[in-house]
């Protein structure tokens, strides 16, 4: 009898939970991979695997947490990648052309980000613009306003900024201990967002809002509001994105964060993020950042030609939306019983 | 041989409903046949069902004698049947001529399509009608009139001999409403069926012939148009017996001051609205479905721009410019549509609860679960809610419980509700939910909530309310007390010209 209660109260709710099912996808991944490159001879679990996958997620991390959390509310930011990269071309400039310290380049770079987001929230609360078509404008102006910055200090043309920086290199590649501090940063954040999206008010109120806007607003919460910090902390959080870009690197890159236009929206779907809003965490968003990371290094572990990587992305991505258009359809059906 | 619609014995239910009832009635080709009745009479019901969007659970239609039965739209349309609804359902992007012709389009040698023929097509037939038209206009551009004459045109093309119109005068100017009528004498002229379903008493004895009465979904009686007059069509609307269900209520009899105080209010969809309520007092707003009712309640709860008037509250002139404002001093809507605009359908039902208060169940920054478990626990138990679980998806919830989900929401105890508006409150619900719902709003008066109601329901709006306001048009057109109403009364007064 005891036990039965202590199933019933602890064990089944985190089978149903559907964190738990993409950690036990995580684990199959894994294993998967670690078979797949015994058969060719080779070993998965290298340290040099290790730090690919954690290096490679730092940057995603924060593009995921943002895209997350706009998700959540509903919303979407297609300009995140772009206005991040234009961040950490505001940052190298500012150290290269202007010979500012780091930490103003840091502070400019993410303040045209967070101006950036406002933008878009403005097209979207005020003209009420389809997010979709609004932050898609406005990705390629960040794009374009990138090149320009990047021009400055260069007789005009457009190119990469490179520089000698001894504390951003250390925030690009530096490790306390063993950890890289990116990792640890990384982590901090998701651990906050965590905490922000699932127990805070303002989280309740985003997931609230992500529901039914419209009765959410007829309840009294401000809607615009939260939309506006949501796209500002998107553009933000791209912007930090761009400047570990910057710094690891060394340089402010045309290129910067280019294939990861979709990374963050990506990750967070497979995360369980639902994209018509109204559902989903960060802890899930960590393991879908764990799972893209995971399949697209593990890949190249296996020695799978680069050009077919990003097409089982994609086929990935396919069938994390289809389980999330499932279940939509499903509680709709729901609702049309009644 | 003249043309002819039959009706034979037509039933339809949905959960918890049953919308139509063994009606059966004749229409004959070269008149004009009125369908009346008050809202949720079954009029839509039954014009679904002769469009083939919706099946009959019993019953048969006879087109000229003919049993059809029609699985999908297109199946009428190939019949012969052209409902014009008031929703148009034209192509705004697309001109008139390819609206006209849509699925017929004429064809070149090449297989493109033949644009000369079909500007010729078009202008013949628009010219039959005397209208001013241009072919090659974009059907986007042009006024709700035109396009519903457009409409109209591509129900003659189609050579349909039964056309049924559904409110088709409501988006109509004067000017535009003569045009309308005018077509319709050609029509029936042409000997064509044709179907009228109307509010307006007046233009009823303008353009019918004859008269069917539906109540609740039954067949009342039919009428010749020449034959009767107001008074008699408003008794044939009216008049159900009513049950225990009022009279078993324990209401709330001692009014304090006045709460609410609505002086002159405008908006861009209603105008010169001035009305009070008492503390415990249950005002009710009648009339019917576009008179503004729902209007004047989200312009009282700052989900509408107000233009003009004043509110006062408790004495104290206020104007919201967000529902949030409205809820902090008290004032609280149950919206008429509960899954798009009340409920988070895939929360829980304590969210669902929580969400105007999230602010006030709090510690800091971070949200307190207990207390707001603590919160809808109360709720349940008030309004013995049926459910396992505050955890439970509101979706889950069958209406009534939904319904008493959101009155739990406006009267938790982190809610200080003076001015309660119900939208439609029993909307969907069964019956029995119905009497406990009743018996809640005058409970809630009883606790000194100044309530005011809307219903579409006229024996629910007449017997629940201890005033009763009637709206026509945007415009308060009478105020009675429980005691002087009667349906006949405030249908005359909803109704009004």
């Amino acid at each position: 009898m005891k036990k039965d209660s202590f199933y019933i109260k602890h064990i089944r709710p985190l089978i149903k939970h559907k964190v738990f099912t993409l950690i036990l996808l995580f684990i199959a991944m894994v294993i998967m991979f670690t078979l797949w490159s015994a058969i060719q001879g080779g070993r998965f679990f290298k340290i040099s695997t290790f730090k690919n996958i954690l290096n490679s997620l730092v940057i995603s991390a924060f593009l995921t947490i943002g895209a997350g959390c706009l998700l959540i509310s509903g919303n979407i930011d297609l300009a995140q990648s772009a206005i991040g990269a234009f961040g950490g071309m505001v940052l190298a400039t500012a150290v290269k052309s202007w010979g500012l310290p780091w930490y103003l380049g840091i502070v400019i770079g993410l303040v045209l980000c967070a101006a950036f987001g406002s933008l878009n929230a403005l097209l979207v609360t005020k003209f009420r613009f389809p997010a979709f078509i609004g932050t898609l404008a406005m990705a390629s102006m960040a794009r374009g306003l990138m090149y320009l910055f990047s021009s400055i200090g260069n007789k005009g043309l457009a190119a990469n900024i490179a520089f000698n920086n001894a504390p951003l290199s250390f925030i690009g590649a530096g490790s306390i201990g063993p950890i890289p501090l990116g990792i640890i940063i990384m982590l901090v954040f998701f651990i906050i967002y965590g905490i922000i999206i699932s127990k805070s008010r303002f989280g309740l109120k985003v997931t609230l809002i992500g529901g039914n806007p419209v009765a959410a607003s007829l309840a009294g919460i401000n809607s615009t509001a939260i939309t506006y910090i949501l796209f500002i902390n998107s553009a933000v959080l791209g912007g930090i994105a761009g400047v570990f870009n910057t710094a690891r690197l060394g340089q402010g890159a045309l290129l910067a964060l280019q294939t990861n236009q979709f990374t963050g929206i990506t990750a967070a779907i497979l995360g369980g993020i639902s994209f018509g809003g109204g559902a989903g965490g960060m802890g899930g968003a960590f393991i879908g950042l764990l799972i893209l990371n995971t399949f697209q290094i593990g890949m190249g572990v296996v020695g799978v030609n680069p050009f077919w990587v990003n097409v089982f992305s994609g086929v990935l991505l396919l069938v994390a939306l289809a389980f999330d258009f499932i279940a939509q359809r499903r509680s709709r059906s729901v609702l049309k019983a009644y | 041989m003249a043309k002819s619609l039959e009706f034979k014995g037509i039933s339809k239910s949905y959960p918890g409903v049953r919308a139509l009832n063994d009606i059966s009635f004749t229409a004959q080709g070269g008149r004009v046949l009125a369908l009346l009745g008050e809202n949720g009479a079954g009029k839509s019901t039954l014009l679904k069902i002769l469009s083939g969007d919706q099946k009959a659970d019993e019953g048969e239609i006879l087109l000229n004698g003919e049993p059809v039965s029609f699985h999908d739209p297109q199946a009428a349309i190939n019949a012969g049947i052209s409902v014009i609804y008031q929703e148009r359902q034209l192509m705004p992007s697309m001109s008139v001529m390819e609206n006209l012709y849509v699925g017929s389009l004429p064809k070149t040698k090449l297989g493109l399509y033949d644009k000369r023929k079909l500007y010729n097509n078009a202008k013949e037939l628009i010219d039959r009608f005397n209208i001013d038209i241009d072919p090659v206009q974009l059907v986007g551009r042009l006024s709700v009139a035109y396009q519903q004459m457009v409409e109209i045109m591509k129900a003659v093309k189609r050579n349909s001999d039964i056309i049924a119109f559904d409110e088709p005068t409501a988006p109509l100017t004067d000017t535009e409403i003569k045009i309308l009528f005018d077509i319709i004498k050609k029509l029936k002229d042409e000997g064509k069926v044709i179907i009228y379903v109307s509010h307006r008493l007046a233009e009823i004895f303008q353009i019918t012939d004859s008269i069917v009465v539906l109540k609740d979904g039954h067949y009342v009686t039919s009428l010749e148009t020449a034959q009767t007059n107001e008074t008699e069509l408003i008794k044939a609307m009216v008049g159900r017996d009513i049950g225990d269900t009022y009279n078993n209520l324990s209401r709330n009899t001692d009014f304090g001051d006045v709460v609410l105080d609505v002086r002159n209010l405008k908006t861009p969809y209603v105008h010169d609205i001035s009305f009070q309520v008492r503390k415990g007092e249950i005002v009710g707003l009648a009339g019917l479905i576009g008179s503004g009712r729902t209007e004047v309640a989200r312009a009282l709860f700052g989900a509408d721009p107000v233009t003009g008037g004043e509110i006062y509250l408790d004495g104290e002139k206020v104007s919201f410019k967000s529902p949030r404002e409205a809820i902090d001093k008290g004032v609280a809507l149950c919206p008429e549509d509960r899954k798009e605009e009340g409920l988070v359908m895939q929360r829980s039902i304590k969210d669902n609860i929580a969400m105007p208060v999230v602010d006030r169940v709090s510690k800091g920054l971070l949200i307190d679960p207990d207390a707001i478990r603590a919160l809808a626990e109360k709720a349940v138990d008030k309004y013995s809610i049926k459910t396992p679980s505050i955890e439970k998806i509101s979706s889950e919830l069958s209406g009534g419980n939904q319904q008493k989900v959101i009155l739990g929401r406006w009267t938790s105890e982190k809610m200080e509700t003076k001015v309660l508006i119900l939208d439609e409150p029993t909307k969907g619900i069964d019956v029995g939910t119905k009497a406990e719902i009743y018996q809640t709003i005058c409970d809630l008066a009883k606790q000194g909530i100044a309530v005011v109601l809307i219903s579409s329901e006229l024996t629910e709006v007449i017997n629940l309310s201890d005033t009763i306001l009637t709206m026509h048009n945007g415009h308060i057109t009478g105020c009675l007390t429980r005691q002087e109403a009667t349906e006949e009364k405030v249908l005359a007064l909803a109704m009004l010209e």
